[in-house]
């Protein structure tokens, strides 16, 4: 397993915002993502994007 | 307990929720991430009338810590920024490990509370934060062994029989929180409220906290229940229906106005540690 979703990014702000520290930022929904969600991002955890994200599950489903 | 703790006009504690461990500062911009942040933020809800601190520990990014390194930052600037206030750290983390959820609590000073989840609950999709009673058995015993008084988390009706089954195993008054929103959480409504509070034990004091516009409705009701009330950005980004909240002082602030205009003295940080045994 990868140690993170290949659909995340960091990016350091949108278009409303500038963050100290960049932030994950989901490619597959185009948004930051939650805290917790980040966590399943960097499959933290013992966490996988594959089973539990639906972000990535919808996205692979779309392919 | 119940309506006659409210016509005997007793104290109600205040805690602040300042920052939580799901939503950061992509959703709510002004929502407390780091310690220095957090400290702020304590110190203006403490002016504002709390007397317990709720916290949460982020990484410099904003996502989740659980580590005792983190909250030991986070606590510390938070008692350098206050007088006293009572501090309690979350134990929640949904999939963390159980080993992590521990560690909020190695913190030098100890917190004088910490919470405690009393059963699972659903996040997102995929997740469910299990804290099987194993875990609640394990938190509980730390907490014990380092004089921790929980705040024991109850998020539907299922959990309160889950605690009922632990309250012997108290010297002080248990102090539970009723939890009110979408999800796993117990559907927010008045009579649901009274009828939690009704299967309670009469040494129990409880605690009312709501998500989202729930939060106000529902922390208001328990004020006439003779509860007490969490407020705060943790639970709820919203001031008023579309518009953010400026601050986590300005929702104590709130909750200090609408106690005093239905007579619920709001208790003091001294009041606070005597009601709950501390």
């Amino acid at each position: 397993m990868a140690n993170q979703c290949q659909y995340l990014e960091y990016r350091d702000q949108s278009d409303e915002q500038e963050y100290a520290e960049p932030r994950a930022y989901c490619t597959v929904v185009d948004r930051f993502v939650q805290p917790m969600r980040a966590d399943i991002c960097n499959c933290r955890y013992g966490l996988n994007p594959k089973i539990d994200c639906e972000f990535f599950l919808e996205s692979e489903d779309a392919v | 307990m119940g309506y006659r703790s409210y016509l005997d006009r007793n104290p109600v504690i205040i805690t602040a929720a300042l920052t939580g461990g799901v939503q950061g500062k992509e959703t709510v911009s002004n929502l407390p991430e780091s310690p220095e942040e957090i400290a702020a933020a304590a110190e203006a809800c403490e002016r504002a009338g709390a007397s317990i601190l709720h916290l949460h520990a982020r990484r410099p990014n904003g996502e989740r810590a659980f580590s005792r390194e983190r909250f030991q930052q986070v606590t510390d600037e938070v008692r350098d920024a206050t007088e006293d206030m009572i501090i309690q750290h979350s134990t929640g983390g949904t999939a963390a490990p159980d080993e992590l959820r521990a560690e909020p609590l190695m913190t030098n000073p100890a917190p004088e509370m910490a919470s405690l989840d009393m059963g699972p609950l659903n996040r997102y999709e995929r997740l469910t934060s299990e804290n099987t009673r194993q875990l609640v058995k394990d938190l509980h015993s730390v907490m014990r062994e380092r004089k921790i008084k929980p705040e024991l988390e109850i998020f539907n009706g299922g959990h309160l029989n889950e605690t009922l089954h632990i309250l012997d195993e108290f010297e002080t008054p248990p102090y539970v929180s009723l939890i009110f929103g979408g999800g796993t959480t117990t559907i927010p409504h008045p009579r649901n409220l009274i009828n939690l509070v009704d299967n309670l034990p009469t040494n129990v004091e409880f605690n009312v906290l709501g998500f989202g516009p729930h939060q106000l409705p529902m922390t208001t009701t328990g004020l006439f229940l003779g509860g007490h009330l969490r407020v705060g950005m943790e639970d709820n980004a919203y001031y008023r229906r579309g518009e953010f909240a400026e601050s986590n002082a300005q929702l104590v602030e709130r909750a200090v106005r609408i106690a005093s205009e239905v007579e619920r003295p709001v208790a003091d940080t001294s009041q606070a540690r005597e009601i709950l045994g501390l």
